[in-house]
């Protein structure tokens, strides 16, 4: 049966973001045809716990079933941890590849459903593309896991304590999950800035980006590397 | 000078002993080589009953095996390997090496390679089925060991299994491992042993998990139909990712397409459908005749193509059976027969022509 979840959105637009995913050049070897043997599910995470199939992901792409497409585009994709599991598939093809190619046209699209799922996680963004170094000790409140028990609110008492009692000078950090050498940072903005990285985060989410980018240009002024 | 009378056939399987008994039957000298101690093939060897008809191997083959052991126009040389080749249609100069090492060389005229296949080895599968960590995990060839003894118990403690799963396309059909063909009867074997399990053990619980069924003509109902209805075998459609073991049963795991979820079940046995690979006998005879290969691996007929299976590219050199890809018994009879009658005519062509 066909999707029938977003009839307000004319069928051409399905059509040309379906297209955006097809043109993308690593399409081909991630989709070569699909005997929906089940496999990736059984190994997918996700499908354990989530109304979500890789299968369904790697059929609606072989039958460019345009309704279907459009709704995992909203509705399913984001329940994808990414892990590759699915890339067991005996036809070797890669559902969570698939899922990377339709994430990257949802936020370069600036699809309203993107926006939602992703908006939880500027903080994270924001860590990865300045620092280069994502979920950061300091982050590690009790607050935010509960589920980890008391030791979390222990250490996150006297953090910067706990942090030098490690060994490697470098993980003598709070703010980062280790210590980044400036130059690695500054290769990495030019690293976004040139790959539109940086670009696909206005989709996300504009004044984010605007400080992402008023950070970077003057790092990046100072380093010396051009970006033009 | 007229070409040698005499045809070489390699390897004593259902192809070589049909294409053996076709030559004699023609009136020439058939010169039949096999490496192992009998004849039979694989078939013969390892599987207790034949699919489709469920009949005892041994007593269906008799016919055949005592015919070629029999006919004095056939020259049956077991333990004996062909070890070396020269010369062209008509005059072929092969090379026979015994198992104590010594060497004759034969004339031959025209030659049938009816090597086979080898059983996919499931410790090369891309999921993670433990066949080599599990004891209850076994082959259809283990599992035909069994029926052969008559007893199916687990082997890792000797108790008799409650619920047994076959996985199909171990080794078939997947592009990670290489083997991007269908082996085609391992559905119709799986689904036999599937109803002998049923008729040993009338209160396990069968299950079969598959990505299509393949079980093509009278295959259908004889054995698909048959171990559906009245053995009441579960046919699941979806192919299990993982083995794990729980206790002291396998937990498989799998996602049933058709009702679209995963799936979780506990096993006492699992037995792996796996698939056929050009024997090791397959790929040496094909150096040794120098004689193409197919894509996929197997020996190339000689266009490839529907309308002829039996010949190779080098003239005077013909299949039988799995050498050529996988093969059900009935093709593999078959091309045996087809592949005397062109050896045969390739003699009496020369014949004709010198005379």
């Amino acid at each position: 049966m066909p999707s029938d979840r977003y009839l307000e959105v004319p069928l051409v637009e399905k059509q040309r973001l379906f297209d955006e995913v097809k043109a993308d050049p690593r399409f081909h070897t991630y989709l070569y045809g699909c005997y929906e043997c089940g496999i990736c599910v059984a190994a997918c995470p996700s499908a354990r716990f989530y109304d979500f199939s890789p299968r369904k992901i790697a059929q609606a792409a072989a039958r460019e079933d345009l309704e279907l497409i459009y709704e995992q585009m909203n509705d399913d994709i984001w329940n994808c941890s990414q892990c590759f599991s699915c890339n067991r598939c005996p036809r070797q093809n890669s559902p969570g590849g698939l899922i990377t190619i339709m994430r990257e046209v949802a936020v370069k699209n600036g699809m309203r459903s993107m926006k939602e799922a992703l908006a939880g996680y500027t903080r994270i963004i924001y860590k990865i593309m300045t620092t280069g170094t994502q979920v950061s000790p300091d982050m590690l409140q009790e607050d935010a896991f509960p589920d980890w028990g008391p030791q979390v609110k222990m250490v996150s008492d006297n953090l910067d304590l706990w942090r030098r009692a490690l060994p490697p000078e470098t993980l003598h950090t709070t703010g980062l999950s280790w210590q980044v050498e400036e130059r690695t940072m500054q290769e990495l903005y030019a690293i976004w800035k040139l790959t539109g990285t940086l670009d696909m985060i206005s989709e996300v989410d504009e004044g984010l980006h605007d400080i992402m980018e008023e950070i970077m240009d003057d790092a990046l002024e100072e380093s010396g590397i051009s970006v033009d | 000078m007229a070409g040698s009378d005499t045809v070489l056939i390699v390897g004593a399987g259902p192809g070589g002993i049909e294409a053996a008994r076709g030559v004699a039957d023609l009136g020439k000298r058939a010169l039949l080589v096999e490496t192992k101690g009998d004849i039979g093939g694989t078939p013969y060897e390892y599987y207790a009953t034949l699919t489709p008809d469920l009949r005892e191997t041994h007593e269906a083959m008799h016919e055949m095996v005592t015919a070629v052991k029999e006919h004095p126009l056939i020259d049956l040389r077991l333990n004996t390997r062909v070890v070396n080749s020269e010369g062209e249609i008509g005059h072929f100069k092969v090379t026979l090496q015994d198992e104590s090492g010594s060497r004759t060389e034969e004339e031959v005229g025209a030659i049938v390679v009816a090597t086979g296949f080898q059983h996919f080895d499931p410790g090369r599968e891309t999921q993670m089925y433990g066949y080599y960590e599990y004891d209850d995990v076994l082959t259809l060839v283990d599992a035909e060991q069994m029926f052969k003894a008559g007893r199916i118990v687990r082997p890792s403690n000797g108790e008799v299994p409650e619920r047994v799963a076959f996985i199909q396309c171990v080794g078939s059909r997947d592009r990670q491992i290489g083997n991007q063909w269908c082996s085609k009867v391992c559905c119709g074997i799986a689904s036999k042993q599937s109803i002998e399990i049923k008729r040993m053990l009338p209160n396990a619980k069968v299950f079969i998990f598959y990505i299509d069924m393949r079980m093509y003509g009278f295959w259908e109902d004889m054995i698909y139909w048959k171990a559906q209805e009245e053995y009441k075998v579960n046919y699941i459609r979806g192919i299990v990712t993982e083995i794990i073991r729980k206790g002291d049963k396998l937990l498989i795991k799998g996602e049933d397409t058709t009702m679209g979820r995963p799936m979780e079940v506990l096993m006492d046995m699992v037995i792996l459908s796996v698939g056929m690979e050009p024997s090791k006998g397959t790929l040496e005879m094909a150096n040794i005749f120098n004689l193409p290969r197919e894509e996929h691996g197997f020996i190339a007929t000689k266009d490839g193509g529907p309308l002829d299976t039996v010949s190779t590219k080098v003239p005077g050199i013909f299949l039988a059976g799995a050498a050529a890809g996988p093969k059900d018994i009935e093709d593999t009879v078959s091309m045996g027969g087809a592949a005397a009658m062109k050896a045969v005519a390739t003699l009496n062509r020369l014949a004709l022509e010198v005379g």
